[in-house]
């Protein structure tokens, strides 16, 4: 198991909280919190060792395309790049259009 | 022309959703969400992504108007498998809603399983946790119908099947399953003559919702539809609280598994027809005629004679000895599941519980309550020396599960009728047998020995189960007491009352019979001025310093947000 962190800068604020995901094989859970900082940060915790880089740029990929000032916890159990980048999109769209997840 | 329309399947949801769609629209209220981030406290320290709600959902809400907490394991998170947190997750919600019920303000419990038993990198928490479980469920059904689904994906198994067996009405789809131990662990245990764990008609037809149904094992079957299965659990609100559950229904179950030769060729079919029969008021009993000795020999055995002081043990069931016999001031009963090279059961030849001892056990512990009813509750005192559940398929087809889950509502029922019920740990205390045969006491003695083990899996098997080497997994027993095999490190959890040192514990002489029996002496005056819930363990020094933190503050934290 690996712990990462990962900052990219922000602007866009976020409206609510966000759970998506499972820590399932070949899936991952995220936490999305908004921030009123102007970055993103990303913490990651993986059960498959050495894949910093890959990590960096998937994550690097999907903040430049989409701008969100939060702060992101992502569970890992060996989720492919392509996964990643599904639950961070659903993460984001849960984020500004489900009220349901909103935090009490 | 007739269309097969897409139904609203809750097998395919994840736990949030599956019990998000059975509660009325907008009622949903998670109690310790995600983001209350109370993660299993002991997985990352083995290497292992925990999950932020440690793969269980607590949920208050609606179900057409009525007042429910429904409970939702993810089997997607190692396997749907209780650990410290998710277990106590579910054993709290289920204390809160009994004192609601307590203080008659009526909630429905619904539990959704899809579960394979204890979570193995958490082991003795998961055993504890499933008792604690076992234990509240017991005490609701006096007020409120307990309602179990298994929608199917995993399935429930291992303690968790035992759990299952305990709830007033079980509900299954056809391709949910339930089963003591899992068609893997029986291939690896039994080999694969016993169970080919890859032939999935054999097991859906063996273990599967329709066969269950059909045989006396759960209520009733639905379909894979959210709002049929919304229907059916409310339909089940109305169980009738004075009708007998299925693990109380020790009767019709022994004459079931009375009708079994071992010869047969069992088959799922011929269950069914039996079962019918026995509803239908046929009897099969005991045979008499077979060779009655028992095996002298075992711990069981030894301590059992020793504490009676009956020179030789006979039994209806010869691997199940019980006699009666005075503690201190108390008349006692004890029970033990020893040996029996003769018997009946093959994969039950050893000290396992098996079906005959399951159901034995219970009937022995009912016998005492209702002869008992009116006076004096006499104690009850159970000799622990049990190596596992019986592995095979005859069992699973049988029901193992339930007769385990009659074991467990027994020795519930017994101590919070006011029996005090204690445990004496002599030698193995092993998984599902252990459950059924000394997890519901008030009180748990074990012997200071290193011949002395509690866990929820042979060595060997667990570590292919979790993917590890024997060598790794002893690496991770020192991070990790609660995956430990020694009675120590068991002790270091809270659970026990007292270990037991300085007596010859495999030849006892009358010194060291007399010690054990002013300890179970303590432990029975000690039971008698205390509550009858299995509480002693979450308030023990060992418990409130290390050894339940995490069961303690999830419990805290409940209450606070109830």
């Amino acid at each position: 198991m690996e712990t990462l962190t990962f900052e990219f800068p922000a602007t866009r604020t976020l409206n609510s909280y966000a759970h998506v995901g499972v820590v399932g094989s070949g899936d991952l859970e995220i936490l999305l919190e908004p921030s009123s900082v102007p970055f993103v940060r990303v913490a990651v915790r993986t059960g498959s060792q050495g894949f910093e880089k890959t990590w960096g740029e998937v994550l690097e990929r999907f903040f430049t395309l989409n701008d969100m000032a939060a702060t992101i916890k992502i569970n890992d159990f060996g989720a492919t790049p392509g996964v990643v980048s599904l639950r961070l999109a659903q993460a984001l769209e849960v984020s500004q259009n489900d009220n349901k997840h909103v935090k009490a | 022309m007739t269309i097969n329309m897409l139904k609203h399947s809750l097998v395919e949801l994840d736990a949030r959703s599956r019990a998000e769609s059975i509660l009325d629209e907008g009622t949903f209220r998670e109690l310790l969400d995600p983001f209350a981030e109370l993660e299993s406290p002991h997985l990352e320290k083995q290497g292992i992504v925990p999950q932020s709600d440690d793969g269980v959902v607590i949920a208050k809400g609606r179900i057409n108007g009525e007042s429910a907490v429904v409970i939702s394991i993810e089997a997607s998170f190692q396997g749907g498998g209780i650990g410290e947190v998710s277990g106590a997750k579910i054993a709290g919600a289920l204390e809160l809603v009994l004192q609601d019920n307590r203080d008659n303000e009526r909630v429905y419990p619904v539990l959704l399983f899809d579960t394979g038993g204890v979570r193995l990198q958490e082991a003795n928490y998961g055993l504890l946790s499933i008792a604690e479980i076992g234990s509240a469920i017991v005490a609701l059904r006096k007020y409120v119908p307990v309602i179990g689904l298994v929608p199917g994906k995993i399935g429930a198994f291992g303690g968790m099947s035992i759990t299952a067996g305990l709830c007033t009405t079980l509900l299954m789809t056809r391709e949910g399953r339930i089963g003591l131990n899992g068609p893997e662990v029986i291939e690896q245990e039994a080999g694969i003559e016993e169970l080919d764990s890859q032939d999935r008609q054999r097991i859906w037809n063996a273990i599967g919702g329709e066969q269950r149904v059909a045989a006396g094992l759960a209520e009733r079957l639905v379909a894979d539809d959210s709002p049929a299965i919304k229907e059916a659990i409310h339909n089940a609100f109305e169980a009738d609280l004075h009708e007998n559950p299925r693990s109380t229904q020790v009767e019709q179950f022994c004459h079931l598994i009375n009708s079994v030769e071992p010869t047969d060729d069992l088959q799922p079919y011929e269950v069914r027809k039996r079962w019918n029969s026995i509803i239908e008021g046929e009897t099969f009993n005991y045979d008499r005629h077979r060779d009655q000795a028992v095996d002298a020999e075992g711990r069981g055995y030894t301590w059992f004679k020793a504490l009676t002081g009956i020179v030789s043990p006979k039994s209806e069931i010869p691997s199940v000895l019980c006699g009666d016999k005075q503690i201190g001031d108390s008349n006692t009963r004890f029970i033990s599941v020893v040996p029996d090279t003769h018997s009946k059961y093959p994969r039950a030849r050893n000290g396992e519980v098996g079906l005959e001892q399951g159901w034995a056990i219970a009937s022995y512990v009912h016998q005492a309550i209702e002869e008992d009813k009116d006076g004096e509750k006499r104690a009850i005192v159970a000799i622990v020396d049990v190596p596992s559940q019986a592995y095979g398929y005859r069992e699973e087809l049988l029901g193992l599960h339930q007769a385990c889950a009659a074991a467990v509502d027994a020795y519930a029922t017994a101590r919070m009728a006011g029996h005090p019920v204690v445990s004496l740990i002599v030698g193995n205390a092993i998984s599902g047998a252990f459950l059924s045969h000394g997890m519901q006491s008030n009180r748990v003695l074990a012997f200071d020995d290193e011949k002395v083990n509690v866990h929820v899996m042979s060595k060997s098997s667990a570590a292919r189960i979790t993917r590890r080497t024997v060598d790794e997994l002893e690496e991770a027993t020192k991070k990790v007491p609660a995956m430990a095999y020694d009675i120590k490190s068991f002790a270091s959890l809270g659970a026990l009352h007292d270990l037991i040192d300085g007596v010859n514990f495999d030849d006892p002489t009358r010194k060291d019979v007399e010690l054990v029996r002013e300890q179970l002496n303590e432990a029975i005056l000690d039971i008698k001025i205390s509550s009858r819930d299995l509480s002693s363990r979450l308030t023990s020094m060992q418990a409130v310093e290390q050894g339940r933190t995490a069961s303690i503050k999830v419990r805290e934290k409940l209450r606070e947000l109830w």
